[in-house]
């Protein structure tokens, strides 16, 4: 009798674990899926289409664009094997050369284009620091040159050149 | 008719070639009428020319298919609009449209300058004519638009021949923006022609004060604001066309209409300093330089096929010829700026890094990393082509990682610049003009970020547009209520008579918002979603809270395309919302498929949908649709830019304004009788833009 309940309890088990087992497959088979395409999204963000439309891989629809039908399909097919990304990226640049690379790598000559933008942005503040400093200075031997003003009438001046500005705004 | 058109071309660069050697010639022996002549025939540049452009219109519009430019971009069937766009579509007829609107410039500053600053006008009008003589140059004799079909037979006699019907308009070209788009960029390209003159005029002729800033600043806004709207269009063109659900994929012809833009910025913002205080004249020279020089880079580039790009000119040895005038404009600046440095000394001091014109420097340094920026990316294949003989890319992954945060920075400054007052800032001033705004702007933040906003720089240009919007709100409403206050009047005509006393400062205000607009359209994009189905009739797919049905797919057909076109019934909430028809039409002149987007636009979110063509594997037509969010404020913030600039133009009321009862004495007259030395001070803080 106790048998016979156990086994009845254990197919009873086995009648709500399958569908169970198979829902949690198809779901994570199904996130697995969203995360491949999220990914295969990802990284044809960082390649170009190689058709001379200048644009992203995932951005290129060229009507008759000969090119990023197939490329996604690699890309797609590259993912599904389980590549790391790096190893797709170098598929691509493999197959289609450095130009299939949306921005520069940061190695070698290539690395320049990274930092110019930062580089030369700090040089053109720190020469503009220097004009501001000599401006300064100028002002300061020019205000130390000039006529005596009381510091009462200075800062009465200020009040009132701060009061205009406020209120002609 | 065939020669009428080469012939008023030709007549108009020996014009030209007339008004830079009278021109010359009168300033060397200073002979009025000599100065008189190369005026006059700097006008009749104008005139000429738009008798050019008149007939290659005629010829466009009578078919005549033995012209090799009209063959080339007509054809019978294609509709009127178009054909006059047609003048523009290949690089001779744009050449020739260039020299158009430039002669319609240096027409208007001639004309309207012709009884005006006899000391700096001859100068100005050599150095337009020079600019005018370089691009009929090319009219006449590199890429004409004149040439006729037909060529040498055996016998060596030349024999004209004419086409049935002509190729056809590139299909892209086959929109509605793109009759206004490139005009508008050109009109901006062209424009900064005029401050470059009046520049180089004002400094080879050491033209005393900064008269030269004052007449260019109009021509110069005018510019900008062409460029600008030239942008926009264009961006709307390659949302609206292109079919990949963006408006700006940092192509190198997109990137050199941009360059121009942002020095524009940089030069209209910095020449303020030199207006209110006398500084920054030799940074707001070469900044004028630099603007037009880089027009020149960017047709240059558009035209040289130096870089790739679908909105280029196909490849030509025209681009030889751009570097050569750019080299000569370049070497031509540099040797008026070394002989005439010392007139370019700086008037005053800077008195505080917290004030006006500090945070102009700012703005302008930023501004020019921008530039560099862009210009580098731009230009790094070719670099890297040259040094390491590699060929690569640099797309828009790598401008939006080095242009985002600079933006944002820009962005910033927009909000403090206006709150900041010329000379220095009181503490307290500053904690009072900023307290509210930044208030405003961390409470946005705080409240998107509750809302899930997740996206780093889109909360961060998020909280700066709250910032910067407050910021421009209280300029507003503390100036109308000063005025409210003293007339009794309420407080929505107090801020439009602030707006009239000072135009060029409040619609420089509006401008501003305009640009937040922009920005917040551009911070959209991060949320942008998309999906890419095949689809046979009676399927559905969603995106967002739409669902689309696909109810079938049809042809239609008139003289011009073959269309094939999906009909899609777009669901919300399980309720029918619109129709939406994303077409592929097949170009029958140029045997070209182009696709037609359709788009359900609202202020929420774009339902952007692309007929995409058949699945090559199964035949299925394919639908893309994309969901993206804030697209319209982009445009709408370019109408509020042109409508800021439009009343920037516009002069100032001259302001009746007592600032304090007349019985007190005022600073600026005490100090006259105390220490006329400071006066500057007083006179100058009431000086404001």
């Amino acid at each position: 009798m106790i048998d016979c309940r156990r086994r009845s309890r254990g197919l009873r088990a086995v009648r709500f674990a399958v569908p169970a087992l198979l829902i949690a497959l198809l779901i994570s088979f199904g996130s697995a899926k969203a995360q491949e395409t999220e990914r295969a999204k990802k990284l044809g963000q960082k390649l170009m289409c190689i058709c001379g439309c200048n644009q992203i891989l995932t951005s290129c629809n060229h009507v008759g664009c000969k090119y990023s039908h197939g490329m996604l399909k690699e890309l797609d097919e590259g993912i599904a094997r389980g590549e790391s990304d790096d190893l797709t990226l170098q598929d691509f640049v493999q197959e289609y050369g450095q130009t299939v690379l949306a921005s520069p790598p940061d190695k070698g000559f290539n690395r320049a284009a990274w930092i110019m933008p930062i580089v030369v942005p700090l040089i053109s503040l720190y020469l503009l620091w220097q004009v501001v400093r000599r401006w300064r200075q100028r002002g300061a031997m020019a205000t130390a040159g000039g006529p005596k003003i009381s510091p009462e009438f200075l800062a009465r001046a200020q009040r009132e050149s701060d009061m205009e500005n406020h209120e002609q705004r | 008719m065939d020669i009428f058109g080469s012939f008023a071309l030709l007549l108009a660069f020996l014009a030209a070639v007339y008004a830079f050697a009278a021109g010359i010639a009168g300033i060397l022996t200073r002979r009025t009428l000599l100065a008189k002549s190369a005026h006059n025939a700097g006008m009749a540049v104008f005139a000429l020319v738009t008798l050019a452009v008149a007939s290659l219109e005629y010829y466009f519009f009578t078919d005549n298919f033995s012209m090799a430019y009209v063959a080339a971009h007509s054809n019978r069937a294609l509709p009127a609009f178009y054909k006059f766009a047609a003048l523009w579509a290949g690089q001779e007829g744009s050449l020739l449209f260039w020299s158009w609107l430039l002669s319609i410039y240096v027409f208007s500053a001639l004309f309207v300058n012709r009884n005006k600053h006899p000391e700096l006008m001859p100068y100005a009008g050599v150095v337009m004519a020079g600019v005018q003589i370089f691009f009929l140059t090319l009219n006449n004799f590199v890429a004409s638009p004149f040439n006729v079909m037909g060529g040498a037979d055996a016998s060596g006699t030349l024999r004209l021949a004419t086409l049935g019907d002509g190729h056809g308009l590139n299909p892209l070209l086959q929109y509605p923006e793109m009759v206004i788009h490139p005009p508008m960029l050109y009109l901006g390209y062209t424009g900064f022609t005029i401050p470059f003159a009046f520049a180089l005029a004002a400094l080879l002729g050491r033209y005393p004060g900064e008269k030269w800033i004052h007449i260019t600043r109009s021509w110069t806004m005018i510019a900008w604001c062409f460029q600008s709207v030239g942008i926009l269009l264009g961006a709307h063109w390659a949302y609206a066309v292109l079919g990949w659900g963006g408006y700006w994929g940092w192509d190198p012809v997109e990137n050199a209409s941009f360059l121009p833009w942002i020095t524009g910025t940089a030069f209209l913002h910095s020449v303020m300093m030199q207006e209110k205080r006398g500084m920054m004249k030799v940074w707001n020279i070469w900044l004028v330089f630099t603007t037009f020089m880089l027009c020149i880079l960017g047709t240059l580039l558009t035209r040289s096929g130096v870089i790739s790009s679908v909105h280029a000119f196909a490849q030509s040895s025209i681009g030889n010829w751009f570097v050569a005038f750019l080299a000569l404009v370049f070497i031509v600046c540099f040797w008026a700026y070394w002989l005439n440095r010392d007139y370019l000394r700086s008037d005053n001091q800077l008195d505080s890094l917290v004030s006006r014109e500090s945070s102009f420097l700012f703005n302008n340094l930023v501004l020019l990393a921008a530039c560099f920026a862009v210009l580098w990316g731009t230009l790094f294949p070719v670099l890297s082509e040259w040094v390491v003989d590699s060929k690569i890319s640099v797309g828009p992954t790598f401008f939006n990682k080095v242009i985002i945060p600079i933006a944002l920075f820009l962005l910033f400054l927009t909000g403090v610049g206006p709150l900041l007052a010329w000379r220095k800032t009181s503490y307290d001033a500053l904690r009072r003009n900023f307290a509210m705004p930044v208030m405003g702007g961390v409470l946005a933040g705080i409240v998107a970020f509750i809302f899930g906003f997740r996206e780093i720089y889109s909360l961060i240009c998020l909280i700066l547009s709250v910032f910067v919007t407050l910021t421009i709100a209280s300029e507003f409403y503390r100036g109308a209520r000063v005025i409210a206050a003293r007339d009794g009047t309420n407080i929505l005509s107090a801020v439009g008579e602030l707006t009239m006393r000072n135009t060029r400062r409040y619609g420089g205000y509006i401008v501003h918002f305009g640009m937040v607009l922009i920005f917040i359209g551009i911070a959209g994009q991060a949320f942008n979603r998309d999906i890419q189905m095949e689809m046979a009739p009676g399927q559905t797919l969603k995106i967002g809270p739409y669902t689309i049905l696909c109810q079938n797919f049809d042809r239609v057909a008139n003289n011009n395309y073959e269309s094939e076109r999906a009909s899609l019934e777009v669901f919300r909430d399980g309720r029918s919302e619109m129709m939406l028809y994303p077409e592929r039409r097949f170009f029958l002149a140029s045997q070209v498929t182009e696709t037609m987007v359709a788009i359900q636009t609202s202020p929420l979110r774009d339902l952007y949908v692309v007929y995409a063509g058949r699945s090559p594997e199964t035949d299925k037509p394919v639908i893309h649709a994309y969901l993206n969010p804030l697209v319209k404020w982009i445009w709408f913030g370019g109408i509020v830019l042109v409508l800021g600039t439009g009343l920037a133009l516009l002069p100032s009321r001259r302001a009746a304004l007592v600032l304090r009862p007349a019985a007190e004495k005022s600073w600026g007259d005490a100090v006259a009788k105390d220490a006329s030395a400071i006066g500057a001070i007083a006179h100058r803080s009431d000086a404001h833009d």
